[in-house]
């Protein structure tokens, strides 16, 4: 009767665990199901889904912080809003993720939009316990949700409407919502709630579907054994010993949820009255490791069916067996509640479990060394509250780490442009010297002296004046001529040498009015390219002498904005050690306050099983004296 | 004689069940205001967390900015995108990429990577830094393509850097007519 006692504790313990594994679900899916926007118009917006896809949330949320504030992802400002609200919710900064909504709700978005963000308060308020703004919040969806959010928002539905005791309307939501994946987890929790609030029947109906449903992934087969466990705790409170048997029965040997099914199977046998069946499971229990409160209690079981089978000298040696393994344990106990006052018992969990720093860890605490400190620590996590501080300690030891890294990026900055700045003063002599034997103002004028020239020779159509090469040395040469010949003597032997040179020149000039169309062009051009050289050499000079005059101004600014975030980084130092060492005492007294309530409950074990031997004692001494 | 023993069973199991109740209620009482002291403790400590996870947040994205700024000047910076789109004929194991014929970067994708891809994530590949004037990029990929065949294929751009930030995609599609994948390099504007 006292392990049927503890059986029933069992059962809440076992419903309440379930049941905020499903939020915990609920909690952890929370941005990860947005669906992927449609074609990226914006690459930086990409990158931050790059990063959010991979459970990066935290990368995710500064990459989009960001983005956003150098306008590089205007293109989808509304998705990326209702992206950041997701991301702070998954971060667990609900009141700023609210804000979010709320500030994305009140501007003009498209209908999609709001309906995803009504979704995302209406779970916030789910998670907070404030149901009517929730169910306020699920009513203002207009639309079916896009992708596997829809199921979630039914889902969500119905876990609000079982949160206001709206069972009937909760049953409503499920029953017109499609059989998709999310179904069974619906009909699950609406069952567990429906046996609590004592409409056992249809909550048992419930739980009987999904606990005979096919399943093939390894979620599937859990949430079934879940089901089956939940149903057979139920019928067994409602002494219905043989469905128990059935539903408890379909639970996995090797499954997380077997320890208990074992006991219950035990104890639904027992009930109608096949005490040599329920030996069978309760043994195979005891087999098990004792830190589970499903074996602890199979101690006491088994030297009871003993007892119902009249082995009252196999019922006493079991239930010596008992006595003695409680009082090991007892020792095992104190030995892990000495360890975990020690301090550093998180850190050696965490150390213990990969480094990944996204996700995927939590699970694989099952696997941590059996050490004091560790040895019950699976069992914690049965624990919300343990959960919750787990995360934040471990969340916390990450923020050591991101601000160690931050401070050394930050001295490595600080050096660089110290760096830079020493650079630029050393050039900026030089950078002087070469600046001032620039003279663009000449090159300018050279350059319209030349414009004028050219324009000057085309108005005239100066043929002469574009010769170039082996032309302008021979017109030189001509002119030469001409020269030397007004300087001798006249008479016929000068006027022969004048005739060829003139006829010479003409000659000349012909081929250089044939040419000259082509080389007006030419010179054309190269006026045209030296103007363009001279107006890029100008914005060269000016970039160079705007650089000159900001390098120091950038430099400064940089500097101030490296000490800024330097001694932002230092302040944030001390509160996040301070507060890991605050999470961690909170754990330890959590840990050590489950610990002797485990201790308590072996003692009061080896209380009953030292009050049962008595007994048998008793019968068998009142039997020899009859 | 048999029923007698059966009730006087009954009898001490219900002493048994009397004292347990005794020793849970006891433990329950106490651990019950340990828990509330615990719970709100445990809300103390998470609510300073919160806050300075919105603090850390808010430092690690001034960093980032800064960062960025110190080390790719927009003047200079020319950031490398890798998108996929479908991705049904090559399964992504690796890319090189060259600028001006020097390896920038060798990248070896995750599944989870590549998961986050196929989804509609953009990697930002890489991001450096370039003078003004004529450049020239080179990407090979390198993974299975149909029939789960070995397949590395390149793909090449040659691009004007003006002063301003500079954006090249690389793209991996699936060329329906062929069966085959397709590899882009573009430009952003």
């Amino acid at each position: 009767m006292s392990t049927r006692l503890s059986s029933g504790w069992a059962v809440v313990l076992a419903v309440l665990t379930l049941i905020m594994g499903a939020s915990t679900c609920l909690a952890d899916a929370a941005a990860r199901d947005l669906p992927p926007p449609g074609r990226i118009r914006d690459l930086d917006y990409g990158d931050v889904l790059f990063h959010f896809f991979q459970d990066d949330y935290f990368g995710a949320l500064v990459r989009l912080e960001v983005s956003r504030d150098l306008r590089r992802i205007d293109h989808h400002s509304a998705e990326a809003e209702l992206l950041s609200g997701g991301l702070y919710l998954s971060l667990g900064l609900h009141a700023e993720a609210s804000k979010i909504f709320d500030r994305l709700l009140a501007g003009p978005v498209p209908g999609s939009v709001s309906d995803r963000a009504h979704f995302y308060l209406a779970r916030i308020g789910y998670q907070r316990g404030y149901y009517a703004d929730a169910w306020r919040s699920l009513q203002r969806i207009r639309a079916p949700l896009p992708g596997a959010l829809e199921s979630e928002r039914r889902l969500l539905a119905s876990n609000v409407l079982m949160a206001q005791g709206r069972f009937g309307e909760a049953v409503g939501a499920l029953q017109a919502a499609p059989n998709d994946d999310w179904a069974p987890y619906a009909r699950f929790n609406l069952g567990v709630a429906l046996v609590r609030s004592g409409a056992s029947a249809e909550g048992r109906s419930l739980l009987e579907s999904v606990g005979t449903m096919p399943a093939q992934t390894d979620e599937e087969r859990s949430l079934r054994d879940r089901a089956n466990l939940a149903l057979g705790f139920a019928l067994l409170q409602e002494r219905a010993g043989e469905p128990a048997v059935a539903a408890l029965n379909r639970v996995r040997l090797d499954g997380p949820f077997s320890n208990r099914a074992l006991l219950g199977l035990g104890w639904a046998e027992s009930d109608v009255t096949r005490p040599e069946r329920a030996l069978v499971p309760w043994l195979e229990l005891r087999e098990r490791r004792l830190l589970d409160s499903a074996v602890q209690e199979s101690f006491l079981a088994v030297p009871y069916a003993y007892a119902q089978l009249a082995s009252n000298g196999q019922a006493a040696e079991q239930y010596r067996l008992a006595v003695k393994a409680y009082a090991d344990e007892a020792v095992r106990i104190d030995e892990s509640i000495a360890s975990i006052r020690k301090g550093g018992f998180l850190d050696a969990i965490l150390d213990a479990t990969p480094g990944d720093e996204t996700g995927g860890w939590f699970w694989q605490l099952q696997n941590v060394p059996d050490a004091p400190h560790t040895r019950y620590l699976y069992h914690l996590l049965a624990s919300h509250e343990f959960q919750e501080g787990l995360k934040n300690f471990r969340d916390l030891r990450i923020m050591q780490r991101n601000l160690e890294r931050s401070h050394e990026s930050l001295a490595a900055f600080d050096d660089m442009v110290a760096a830079r700045g020493q650079a630029a003063a050393e050039r900026a002599p030089r950078k002087a010297q070469m600046l001032a034997g620039i003279d663009l103002d000449a090159l300018a004028r050279r350059e319209s002296d030349a414009a004028a020239r050219i324009a000057d020779i085309e108005s005239r159509r100066d043929v002469a004046a574009l010769a170039a090469g082996a032309d302008a040395s021979r017109w030189a040469a001509l002119d030469r001529v001409e020269s030397a010949l007004a300087a001798l003597p006249a008479g016929p032997q000068r006027d022969a040498l004048a005739e060829r040179a003139r006829l010479l020149r003409g000659t000349l000039l012909w081929q250089l009015d044939a040419d000259y169309k082509v080389r007006l062009r030419g010179v054309q051009r190269s006026l045209r390219e030296s103007q363009l050289a001279l107006d890029e050499a100008r914005r060269r000079v000016a970039l160079v002498q705007q650089a000159g005059e900001t390098a120091p101004r950038d430099t400064a600014t940089f500097a101030a904005r490296i000490g800024n975030l330097a001694r932002r980084v230092d302040a944030l130092g001390p509160p996040v050690d301070t507060t890991a060492a605050a999470q961690e005492r909170v754990l330890a007294s959590i840990a050590v306050r489950e610990l002797e309530t485990q201790k308590r409950r072996l003692a009061s074990y080896a209380m009953q099983a030292q009050f049962a031997l008595a007994s048998l004692y008793d019968r068998a001494a009142a039997g020899g004296a009859r | 004689m048999s029923s007698r023993r059966r009730g006087r069973s009954a009898r001490t199991r219900w002493g048994a069940c009397a004292c347990a109740m005794l020793v849970f209620g006891g433990a329950l009482a106490t651990s019950r205001s340990h828990a509330a002291e615990s719970a709100q403790d445990s809300r103390k400590v998470d609510e300073d967390v919160q806050a300075l996870k919105k603090q850390l947040l808010d430092l690690n994205r001034d960093l980032f900015r800064l960062e960025e700024e110190i080390l790719y000047p927009a003047s200079t910076q020319v950031a490398v995108f890798l998108s996929v789109d479908v991705g049904t004929f090559f399964a992504l194991d690796s890319v090189t990429l060259k600028l001006d014929d020097k390896e920038v970067a060798n990248y070896l994708y995750t599944e989870r990577e590549v998961q986050a891809l196929h989804r509609g994530g953009v990697q930002k590949l890489y991001l450096g830094n370039l003078k003004a004037g004529e450049h020239e990029i080179v990407a090979f990929f390198t993974g299975k393509g149909p029939h789960d065949r070995d397949y590395r294929r390149g793909a090449t751009l040659k691009f004007e850097k003006a002063i301003g930030a500079k954006y090249v995609e690389l793209r991996i599609s699936d060329r329906e007519a062929s069966l085959q994948p397709e590899f882009v390099v573009r430009q952003w504007e």
